[in-house]
């Protein structure tokens, strides 16, 4: 085996979890770890009662069995849901009137200023009438999530279009370039850096909405399970509930924005 | 000989606050297979004049003629070069080369064997998978070249193409450009402020007035290729071109003396895009 394979295999091979770089981006790890250990001391030597905070053991085994139950999936099933259809919604709204207000000055005169007037309401405000209107169910959740979606979508957006170089457009139209495919292959990555972070927060801000409305309207979702557990003593599935919004939260945000952000970072 | 691209008495107003006139009944030819620079005082209306033969613009009056028919739009045979390459960072350099061939629905294996040769002509190949991010402003601007000659235009248009890249890098391009000049036997035009630029490069030099732009003055240049800088000849030229445009400078400065800050404000927003969004600033704004 010549010295070069030798010498690559030896790399191969430690480039793996544990090399020192890896290694950095599982820091945060500790300090979580050290949060956990506090936690389930502080409760076994009895300094908070079992009443207001169970031991985080406990927690874990209620966590570990519940997500075997069906029932308990489909909660969190039917929040992600209404979530999703929400965000889908705010998306189709918001993407076609941010791209007109960016690019035509009058449209943009006309429209965002009443965007902002209902952006500084804040949204839950509107809750009781979005429960007179279409009763305490999906309907509302998914208009209120929607709400929460359209705002930081419309103005990332906007302000993408904005950014568009002119000159982009000059080039779109010396290859004769159709609307269509000006909007699909020019404008759409061109501002797909804007798109993701608003979406992104359009995400965090949707899961906050559903969670209060589950727990004001007890719409059947997980919000409504926490807030129903809670009520009748049972914080251990509460808890267990917390920590499954917060995996499906993270493992969302993770995968789905993390991918297109990496997408966004090879060239941007 | 039978003129390739023909100006007829093309005019320019633009009516955003006060009417400007940027171009005057601009008139001139483009044979086949020729080279011409456009030259002007900065602010004249060279890169307005440019974008209506791209038919990016429309002319208030008169006529840009190609192969004796009149311009109304981007034509597929007309090609543009842009100052800031107009490429999209999203795109590697081979698919930037192959934007314009999509288009035309080129097929797609097709399409990437032409970009692939036209990147070659342009010294890119080993490029093709790499973001315009990663090249330096020179590479980036030979992929806007690449990309410009991969639809087989018969006119390639040229707008300040080098002024945004480093002298020396720009030196070689511009060799590089006359080599395809040569060996393409394509009509070019090209728009600059760099007068050595436009004398080394062109056929024929058309330097323009200060606003609203009128032909001055048309210089054949009948130097032997490739062309020294130092030649005798060369240097007269550009002093003759020179001499021309720093009268026109003087011109516009006592115009403006006469007419007051006003227009120096308004020829300044024309030159920085008459037609960008940016609001304006105002006077006010600037001064304190």
């Amino acid at each position: 085996m010549s010295v070069e394979k030798q010498r690559a295999l030896t790399l191969s091979l430690t480039d793996g979890f544990f090399t020192a770089h890896r290694f950095q981006n599982y820091l945060w790890v500790f300090p979580l770890l050290l949060a956990l250990a506090v936690w389930e001391a502080v409760t076994r030597a009895g300094l908070v009662p079992g009443s207001r905070l169970p031991t985080f053991s406990s927690v874990l085994i209620v966590f570990l069995t519940s997500i075997q139950s069906e029932s308990f999936l489909l909660r969190i099933g039917y929040s992600f849901l209404n979530l999703v259809c929400g965000l889908f919604l705010a998306f189709s709204l918001a993407l076609p009137l941010a791209f007109a207000a960016g690019s035509r000055d009058k449209f943009d005169l006309t429209l965002t200023p009443i965007v902002m007037l209902f952006g500084a309401l804040p949204d839950l405000s509107f809750l009781p009438l979005l429960v007179l209107w279409f009763g305490a169910g999906n309907a509302a959740a998914v208009i209120m999530a929607s709400l929460a979606g359209f705002f930081p979508i419309y103005f990332t957006v906007r302000q993408g279009t904005k950014n568009i170089p002119r000159e982009l457009f000059d080039v779109t139209a010396i290859f004769k370039s159709d609307r269509i495919s000006t909007f699909t292959k020019m404008v759409l990555p061109a501002i797909s850096p804007h798109l993701f972070s608003g979406l992104r927060l359009a995400y965090d801000f949707a899961w906050e909405i559903i969670i209060a409305i589950e727990i004001a309207t007890r719409v059947a979702g997980i919000g409504s399970f926490i807030d129903g557990n809670v009520a009748s003593g049972s914080l251990q599935s509460g808890f267990a509930a917390i920590f499954a919004i917060a995996i499906v939260a993270i493992v969302v945000d993770r995968a789905f924005f993390g991918s297109l952000e990496s997408w966004t970072r090879k060239w941007a | 000989m039978e003129n390739h691209v023909e100006l007829q008495n093309v005019s320019k107003f633009y009516d955003s606050g006060h009417r400007l006139h940027a171009l005057h009944e601009v008139s001139f030819g483009v044979g086949e297979g020729e080279f011409v620079s456009i030259v002007g005082p900065s602010g004249c209306g060279k890169s307005t004049l440019l974008k209506i033969i791209a038919g990016l613009d429309k002319p208030s009056s008169g006529e840009v003629k190609f192969r004796g028919g009149t311009i109304c739009g981007p034509h597929s045979k007309i090609s543009l070069v842009f100052q800031a390459f107009g490429l999209f960072p999203w795109r590697t350099v081979l698919e930037n080369v192959e934007y314009g061939l999509e288009m035309q629905r080129v097929p797609k294996q097709e399409r990437r064997e032409l970009a692939r040769d036209y990147l070659g002509m342009v010294g890119l190949s080993g490029y093709e998978h790499m973001y315009p991010k990663q090249l330096s402003g020179g590479m980036r601007q030979r992929v806007g070249i690449a990309r410009a000659l991969a639809v087989e235009p018969e006119v390639v248009l040229m707008d300040e193409a080098f002024s945004a890249i480093d002298e020396v890098t720009a030196d070689v391009l511009r060799d590089e450009v006359a080599e395809i000049h040569k060996h393409t036997g394509k009509t070019f035009v090209l728009v600059t402020h760099n007068l050595s630029e436009a004398i080394e490069l062109a056929d024929k030099v058309v330097v323009l007035s200060s606003r609203p732009a009128k032909v001055k003055k048309i210089m054949p240049i009948s130097l032997d290729r490739p062309r020294d800088r130092t030649h005798t000849m060369f240097v007269h030229i550009h002093r003759d071109i020179l001499h021309l445009l720093k009268e026109e400078l003087e011109n516009t400065f006592i115009r403006h003396k006469l007419k007051g800050i006003d227009e120096l404000q308004s020829i300044h927003d024309m030159e920085s895009g008459a037609d960008r969004k940016e609001p304006r600033l105002k006077r006010a704004e600037v001064t304190t």
